[in-house]
């Protein structure tokens, strides 16, 4: 995987993650009777956060795609129910309106980190079959 | 309030957009970093002052929710360690670590992470830095 990409990456799911618990504990802790299923959902996406830049801090690269994976469903589904069905969200979540209340980077970032991550990881399998061709070619050579 | 509102709330904003800009011109030309690293130490020094102001401002009795206020205000500061975050990736930083995974940089990628981090962090800072002011009611 690129590093930069990798690092920045990291900054964004970092600062994304510590707006969402932010926001999350005081919906949760403060008023989660008022609208449970929102508040949840932004509980839900801090985690999720959290974990993923963890994982790609980590190198866990399978963590990451299945949970930036999860998070582009999540920004979809929420997204699209919140205007299919309005009176499931009495409050907004992280999620709202597809992240417009965070300048769309929660649909935004996932789009990116998948692209970053399984670019990578073909990079990684084009580099592996490489060496298993070049191994093959070789004992063909000798034999 | 006056001078929060005034002085240390544009301020604020300002170095935010000084930061942006100034990461921006690193991405395109890696020799700037000379002069990211000093726009970070002065962002250090104008959040440094932004604490105490809001600090004195909530002391005064301000009618701030205090629990909002200090959670914004404690994010402002958790995210400013993000800001040079590429010295990580030094080969000497790296080699302490024995994580196969620990990413080692060139200089030019230590820049540009930095530089990237910079325009992340900068517009994380600006909307703390207004919904601070719009708790303290000063914006």
């Amino acid at each position: 995987m690129n590093p930069i990409g990798r690092i920045l990456l990291i900054v964004a799911y970092a600062v994304l993650g510590l707006a969402a618990t932010g926001r999350s504990v005081v919906q949760i802790t403060t008023k989660l009777d008022q609208a449970p299923l929102p508040y949840l959902v932004s509980g839900a996406s801090a985690l999720l956060y959290v974990v993923i830049a963890v994982a790609l801090w980590r190198g866990w690269r399978r963590v990451a795609i299945v949970g930036t994976a999860l998070e582009l469903a999540g920004v979809l589904i929420v997204g699209t129910l919140g205007y299919v069905a309005p009176e499931l969200w009495p409050d907004e979540t992280v999620w709202t309106g597809y992240g417009s209340a965070y300048g769309w980077v929660p649909l935004a970032l996932p789009v990116i980190a998948l692209v970053v991550l399984l670019r990578g990881r073909s990079s990684a399998d084009a580099v592996a079959g490489g060496v298993v061709s070049a191994g093959g070619d070789e004992s063909s050579s000798d034999a | 309030m006056a001078l929060y509102a005034g002085v240390i709330y544009p301020a604020t904003l300002g170095w935010c957009l000084v930061l942006l800009v100034v990461g921006v011109a690193t991405l395109v030309q890696v020799r700037l970093h000379r002069i990211l690293e000093w726009v970070v130490t002065g962002m250090w020094i104008v959040t440094g002052i932004q604490a105490i102001a809001i600090v004195v401002l909530l002391l005064s009795g301000n009618d701030a929710g205090i629990v909002l206020t200090l959670g914004y205000l404690l994010a402002t500061i958790a995210v400013l360690p993000l800001l040079g975050i590429g010295r990580l990736g030094a080969p000497d930083a790296a080699a302490a670590d024995p994580d196969p995974n620990r990413p080692v940089l060139q200089p030019d990628q230590i820049a540009r992470v930095d530089a990237g981090a910079a325009v992340i962090i900068a517009i994380t800072a600006a909307v703390l830095a207004w919904r601070i002011a719009i708790i303290l009611g000063a914006a």
